[in-house]
């Protein structure tokens, strides 16, 4: 008896019964398996029956397919389908993404992102600095602007872009229409610091001059800023308030320029 | 695939493992709804680029055991288990009430490995991860599990041969 028992301990143990049955030896293996099979008659009839019993198993299981629709686990299907997707959203942003920010910091450190700073109304504008001390500023600055940003996506992750700012913004969120005056998207981010969630927008025309446009969640409690257009010392600036958003754009062009740029984005 | 067909799919196989577990149509669409629940509770936990099904089965052990232990103990719960909803096929009704009730003298630790590789939509690796056991046990599991169920298939072949037999059936 405690034979007969060993020897069905050893059966079920055997790795290559046990995935003969399911199907997923080699076919070499397969072969092999069989010709153990034609002479041992107690493997055998091991095999087959687990196989029954499997199939006995299966033909219940299925009958889940039969039963009625259930209008609540497809509601719950749905949920989780949307949850899931906002899942992967995220970790696609917090992960690969996190390399494009720090990439993205380089740029604004070395480019345009310095420019605006040392330019326009930078509080930097007008110091004379050496210029080891302009380049600490610059870094510094740089810091606290990637510690703000939360997200950055190219062009062609704009919809997801929109999606992501419109669910921070808990408002829907539109790019700005630059496309039709000869500008193309570049990049978009999400910045946020205390005052709440700021999306900038970078586009750049086919002679390389950017434009940057800015939206972001209107203060209830403060007034909307009617349309004001502000030219700076080498760029030009526009802002107002528009349906509970505050927009603002910015580029090194003249006044009537950003006042054309200003009422396509209103547009 | 997009994720809500994928989801779809998966809630399939949700629907038909409850089943098997449970036996009662009304018990399984209860445990695949409340295994959805938690889901989308724990959404934050799934990696995405990894199997989402092994993840919604582990929630769905997860779920089953606590319902079991809510009820206390399996013996327990037992007697109040419905009859079990089997195809309607005479000859195959009788014998997959015996496999079922065979099953339900298995521990729970060998009885999903069988019923999970049955269903035959899972990989082995997969199901050990839905049960987050190591691979090396579940094959242990299934193998010692299915000679397990022979066993006991075998006595109850063997207990009606022995009865049939007195009767002089045979």
């Amino acid at each position: 008896m405690a034979q007969d028992t060993n020897t069905e301990q050893d059966l079920g143990l055997d790795d290559d019964l046990i995935a003969y049955v399911d199907g997923t030896l080699s076919p070499e293996r397969t072969a092999q398996v069989e010709a153990r099979l034609a002479r041992d008659p107690e493997a055998r009839a091991a095999t087959a029956s687990w196989r029954h019993h499997d199939n006995l198993i299966r033909e219940m299981a299925q009958i889940a397919d039969d039963l009625p629709a259930n209008m609540r686990i497809a509601a719950l299907e749905r949920e989780l389908a949307a949850k899931l997707q906002a899942r992967k959203r995220r970790a696609f942003l917090m992960g690969p993404a996190l390399g494009r920010i720090a990439a993205s910091i380089l740029i604004f450190t070395s480019g345009w992102g310095a420019h605006a700073l040392f330019n326009s109304s930078s509080p930097l504008r007008g110091a004379e600095y050496p210029q080891f001390v302009s380049a600490t500023l610059t870094g510094h600055y740089a810091l606290q602007y990637a510690s703000m940003q939360q997200a950055e996506f190219q062009p062609e992750e704009l919809d997801m872009a929109l999606d992501w700012m419109s669910e921070r913004m808990q408002r829907k969120i539109d790019s700005p229409k630059l496309e039709r005056l000869g500008y193309e998207v570049e990049s978009a981010r999400l910045v946020s610091d205390d005052s709440g969630p700021l999306a900038i927008f970078h586009f750049r025309d086919g002679q390389g001059e950017r434009v940057t446009v800015s939206i972001a969640p209107h203060a209830p409690d403060k007034a909307d800023y009617a349309l004001r257009v502000v030219r700076l010392d080498t760029d030009s600036m526009a802002y107002w308030t528009d349906s509970g958003l505050d927009y603002s754009i910015i580029g090194e062009v003249d006044v009537g320029q950003i006042t054309t740029l200003a009422a396509a984005v209103r547009d | 695939m997009s994720l809500k067909a994928e989801v779809t799919l998966h809630t399939t196989s949700l629907r038909r493992y409850a089943l098997v577990l449970t036996r009662d149509p009304t018990a399984a669409d209860d445990l695949v709804q409340e295994t959805l629940l938690k889901a989308i509770d724990k959404a934050d936990t799934w990696q995405p680029g990894t199997n989402l099904r092994p993840w919604l089965f582990r929630i769905m052990h997860n779920t089953h055991i606590s319902d079991l232990r809510r009820a206390k103990t399996r013996s327990d719960a037992a007697p109040d288990l419905p009859e079990p909803v089997v195809p309607d096929h005479q000859h195959t009704q009788l014998e997959l009430k015996q496999v079922l009730q065979a099953l339900d003298q298995l521990p729970e630790a060998q009885r999903k490995p069988i019923i999970l590789i049955a269903l035959r939509e899972m990989s082995y690796v997969e199901a050990a991860r839905s049960l987050d056991v190591p691979l090396g046990t579940f094959m242990s599991r299934l193998g010692r599990g299915r000679e397990a169920l022979r066993r006991i298939m075998s006595g109850v072949t063997a207990g009606k041969l022995a009865v049939l037999n007195r009767k002089g059936n045979i």
